[in-house]
């Protein structure tokens, strides 16, 4: 999931050498990852109307089930 | 993402100048139902990422299907039209389909553009963008 996410957020950003990803266990088992992007690189990660960030929850939902966990991912 | 499926090439063209290209990839594998998703959500941000990873480095497009899924979803699509045009036709009274994506839409306008007693026309913005289908006045 975090590879997924990593992967993904690296061929976007313009700074991939500034993304980092860390897994913080939420509520319930929940696993949390933690996207952190150079500033400029925020918009290109989240996309227009948020279009981008919806798309790579949507593929960790399916990382996720894969592993039998649930996940969540916030943009810091 | 560690999904069981594989991809094939379905298709590959190129346009007259030999220059944009249009490759249609079909996935298959145990995990497909997983990669379509709810009424073909995870196979719409699929095709979004894929357009946004690779559309840029590559020249042209890379359509994506999972087991058939979207000639499957367009065929259902075009029967929808012609039932709901049937009726619009009908009864004189126009009917506005749910919210689609712009490749479905595209289909409905496809399938009913020539139909002789009904016409089409997008409506709304975004994710929110749906069809009319209206009646055609048969005056000339």
């Amino acid at each position: 999931m975090k590879e997924l996410i990593e992967y993904i957020a690296k061929t976007l950003a313009s700074k991939p050498e500034e993304v980092k990803v860390t897994e913080v266990p939420g509520e319930e088992g929940q696993i949390i990852l933690k996207l952190e992007v150079a500033d400029e690189d925020k918009g290109r990660i989240i996309g227009k109307q948020g279009r981008v960030a919806q798309a790579m929850r949507v593929l960790l939902r399916v990382a996720a089930v894969k592993k039998d966990v649930r996940a969540s991912l916030e943009i810091v | 993402m560690k999904v069981s499926a594989s991809a094939t090439v379905r298709s590959q063209h190129t346009n007259e100048e030999d220059t944009i290209e249009t490759i249609e990839m079909d996935v298959e594998g145990e995990d497909s139902g997983l990669l379509i998703g709810r009424r073909g959500e995870t196979l719409r941000a699929l095709q979004f990422m894929v357009n946004l990873l690779v559309g840029r480095r590559v020249p042209g497009r890379v359509i994506i299907d999972v087991e058939g899924y979207r000639e499957r979803r367009y065929a259902s699509l075009r029967t929808l039209a012609i039932r709901v045009a049937e009726r619009v036709a009908a009864t004189g009274r126009s009917i506005t389909l749910e919210p689609m994506p712009s490749n479905e839409r595209r289909v409905i306008h496809m399938a009913l553009a020539d139909h002789p007693g009904v016409a089409t026309e997008s409506e709304g913005a975004g994710d929110d963008r749906k069809i009319t289908v209206f009646p055609k006045r048969s005056n000339p």
